[in-house]
């Protein structure tokens, strides 16, 4: 009966139907002894820590579809007006890639210090990486601030606007990264579902997806001007 | 053995507190319960408002009590088809097959504890309420604020479906029991993933057009709107490039989101036919391979909504193509019905007679959609009734019958009790019967107002026929409106006082939530861990004494009437 099984008898039956391919079935109705996906993923660690990576890998699917619906809108407009006023991206932006770039090998060389068990190496360089992208997004401000020093405001024209909202969701989308940084050094993982070094590498792989997609953004603002 | 639930899967203990237990809480089972009530609560408002249209489109001067003020001047007449089809979409048919019960069963049939983020599931259900509250407000104040909330509510909502959608795909990849490989999979979790993912592909899609539309109202840009645009333009530039745009966003989310509220109910059908007709399900992998096209070519066929929008002439074709062949894991699916039900032992209750209505009502309004599909068809023949009529037989009715057939099914699991039978079978013959004199007669309104009529006297003939059949449309409305009140009464009666089940399996079935008590205890499996041992759909095995071996039972336990050598 359900609920009374003892665990040794358990451990058991799952040998038996190892075996046995499940259930007196035979296999070759496709049901039955199917556990290569079973073991595969026992081996991985157990699922409360993959479930944040699992999580990341499908939340970045989303959101580079959030970014390619606005980058489509970006395209068609581009393509279907005749004038396209275009807007000079200021150069801090140059600066901005570059640091946001710098703060992603920061992190990485980061996670290489904590592989060594050098926990002081790991702080301090996870300290510069998050320092890193407060920087980036402050200089996204001043960006913003000089545009508008020029007057060119957000419905100035759709060059501007969608130069406004791909950097202002871009950077919604990675201060919620700087947060991840931040809950990640300052945390206490003694008592955690999860171990720092996944947290870390959870983390920068969200890292490196923003980067990569302010690149992609960067790229397409730079050529759609 | 290897428990590999350390952290998320934990058994818990209910929390003390009313609040904490019955609203706050991070119990998948209450949270689909919740999303079950509120999906209640909305498909009732959003009934009540199409009954108002269409008392008004027949007797203009009636005058409801409560409910034609809400109609009561043009604006806001004009905004009551805005509210029941966001209601019944949003609020309804995608958050009851998905998320209602999803959340209560996912779960369960996979033998996993909780939701692999059971604080963020409770998040996204308040948020859910936060968006119905909006887009119900929405209605009540002046027509332009009352857009804007409108399309705020619809960001939230999307960004709780978001929410929702990671934690499912999370939990079925991650917190499968042990031996719960991907080939055992009950069709209702493959369905419910497969929709997850495509519900995290599209719903960004409409966040991000919502956004653009949110900015054009709040900053003044012009990512929509034509005024400054047009000034700026030499006078030959075609004028429908921007709200083109804003179609191509809204259609790649919308004609999706037809198929996110279609595919949990085509998982749900595949497993109260194989329950009910004691087999298992025709040709399972084929059938999962069906799913997933679903949710594949349902990404690609936008296009096919915007025919006569200008867009590029060879593209009408392949959307066309593509939508076509949308058929293809439709008829898989129905051949996999009918080759389960072929020479089964069928058990007729008031489930199985949903499961059949819902084949029934997707076969009719699936062959009106392949008038819509043809792209030379579709542009100048078909009417706004006849498309009425398309998409509420095989989306609207069709899903709320296998929302009905699941709720039918699960009541005993979720409440210990049975639904009214014979009450049941009277209120699914009732609403059969109406759907298809409501919905029917709408085709032919449609396909009429574009009839080639070249006399007078033809002309007189049927505009002196559409009157009489819009007003037998309403009444079909009534009656039908009236058996959903005869479900309600069923519905809250049996709640309190119908028949208790006395064991924990009452069809038969195979699946894991069967496995333990009616209703769950608080943490689902006890102490035991739950293990799965064979697919989902064992019925009438060779050898064995009862006719289904249910997922959980371990071989050795499997009574069998004679010895095996």
């Amino acid at each position: 009966m359900p609920g009374t099984t003892a665990v040794r008898d358990v451990e058991l039956i799952i040998e038996d139907s190892r075996g046995g391919g499940g259930g007196g079935q035979p296999p070759a109705g496709g049901n039955g002894g199917d556990d290569g996906d079973d073991g595969k993923r026992r081996r991985n660690g157990s699922p409360s820590s993959r479930r944040f990576s699992t999580a990341i890998t499908i939340g970045v699917i989303s959101i580079l579809m959030f970014f390619m619906a606005l980058a489509s809108a970006f395209l068609v407009l581009r393509h279907t007006s005749e004038v396209w006023v275009t807007v000079h991206l200021p150069r801090i932006l140059w600066f901005n890639t570059l640091v946001l770039v710098g703060s992603s090998f920061t992190l990485e060389r980061a996670r290489s210090r904590l592989a060594l068990r050098d926990m002081l190496g790991f702080r301090r360089l996870w300290f510069a990486g998050t320092l890193m992208g407060f920087v980036f997004v402050g200089g996204q401000l001043v960006a913003w601030r000089q545009l508008v020093a020029q007057g060119v405001y957000i419905a100035s024209n759709q060059a501007s606007s969608f130069f406004y909202i791909f950097t202002g969701a871009h950077a919604v989308h990675l201060l919620g990264g700087v947060a991840a940084l931040l809950f990640v050094a300052l945390r206490n993982f003694e008592k955690s579902q999860i171990s720092i070094s996944t947290a870390a590498e959870i983390t920068s792989y969200y890292w490196h997806f923003m980067d990569g997609l302010w690149v992609f953004l960067f790229v397409l603002l730079f050529l759609g001007a | 053995m290897v428990t590999y639930d350390s952290g998320a899967n934990q058994p818990k203990s209910p929390p003390a507190g009313f609040l904490s237990r019955h609203l706050f809480t991070t119990d998948h089972k209450t949270i689909g319960l919740q999303y079950l009530w509120l999906a209640l609560f909305s498909v009732f408002l959003g009934m009540a408002i199409s009954l108002l249209m269409r008392i008004h489109l027949v007797w203009p001067v009636a005058r409801l009590p409560f409910l034609s003020a809400l109609g009561s001047t043009p604006e806001s007449f004009a905004t009551l088809p805005l509210l029941h089809g966001s209601l019944m979409v949003f609020l309804v048919l995608t958050a009851a097959p998905q998320a209602g019960f999803g959340n209560y069963f996912l779960p369960l049939q996979i033998g996993a504890r909780e939701m692999a983020f059971p604080t963020l599931n409770l998040f996204s259900f308040w948020v859910t309420v936060v968006s119905l509250i909006g887009m119900t407000a929405a209605f009540l104040v002046a027509p332009q604020s009352g857009i804007t909330l409108w399309i705020v509510s619809v960001s939230v909502f999307c960004a709780a479906s978001l929410f929702s959608a990671l934690n499912f795909t999370v939990t079925t990849i991650d917190l499968r029991a042990q031996g719960m490989t991907l080939p055992r999979l009950p069709l209702t979790v493959w369905a419910w993933l497969i929709n997850a993912i495509l519900s995290l592909l599209i719903f960004s899609i409409l966040l991000a057009a919502c956004l653009c539309l949110l900015s054009d109202r709040f900053f003044g840009t012009h990512f929509f709107s034509a005024v400054n645009f047009l000034a700026s333009q030499p006078a030959n530039i075609a004028a429908d490039a921007l709200p083109a745009l804003w179609q191509r966003l809204f259609w790649f989310f919308a004609q999706a989101e037809v198929y996110v509220a279609m595919l949990p109910c085509f998982g749900i059908i595949s497993h109260l036919i194989a329950t009910f007709s004691r087999k298992p399900v025709w040709k399972e992998r084929l059938v999962v391979l069906a799913l997933c096209g679903v949710g594949l070519v349902g990404f690609c066929v936008w296009g096919q909504h915007m025919f006569s929008s200008g867009m590029n002439p060879s593209s009408p074709l392949v959307f066309s193509l593509l939508a076509a062949s949308l058929g293809l894991p439709a008829t898989i699916l129905i051949i996999s019905w009918f080759g389960t039900l072929w020479d089964a032992r069928i058990q007729l209750n008031t489930s199985m007679l949903f499961a059949l209505g819902f084949i029934s009502l997707f076969l009719a309004g699936g062959l009106s959609g392949i008038f819509l599909a043809r792209h030379d068809l579709a542009s100048s023949a078909v009417s706004e009734e006849f498309v009425a009529g398309h998409f509420h037989l095989v989306m609207g009715v069709a899903a709320t019958f296998a929302i009905l057939g699941a709720l039918f099914f699960w009541f005993p699991k979720l409440f210990g009790r049975r639904l009214n039978e014979p009450l049941g079978k009277i209120h699914f013959w009732l609403t059969f019967a109406g759907v298809y004199c409501v919905f029917m007669p709408m085709h032919w309104l449609g396909l009429i107002s574009h009839a080639n009529i070249r006399s007078d006297s033809g002309l007189t003939a049927i505009a002196a026929l559409i009157g009489p059949v819009r007003s037998f449309i309403t009444f079909a409305i009534l009656i039908t409106v009236f058996a959903q009140g005869l479900f309600l009464f069923n519905f809250l009666w049996s709640l309190f006082r119908g028949k208790k089940i006395e064991e924990c399996n009452p069809w038969r079935a195979t699946t894991l939530e069967w496995s333990v008590s009616s209703p769950p205890p608080a943490d689902d499996f006890g102490v035991r861990e739950p293990v799965v041992y064979r697919g989902a759909y064992e019925f009438g095995v060779p050898g064995v004494a009862e006719d289904f071996v249910p997922q959980h039972l371990a071989p050795g336990e499997v009574v069998r009437t004679c010895s095996l050598e």
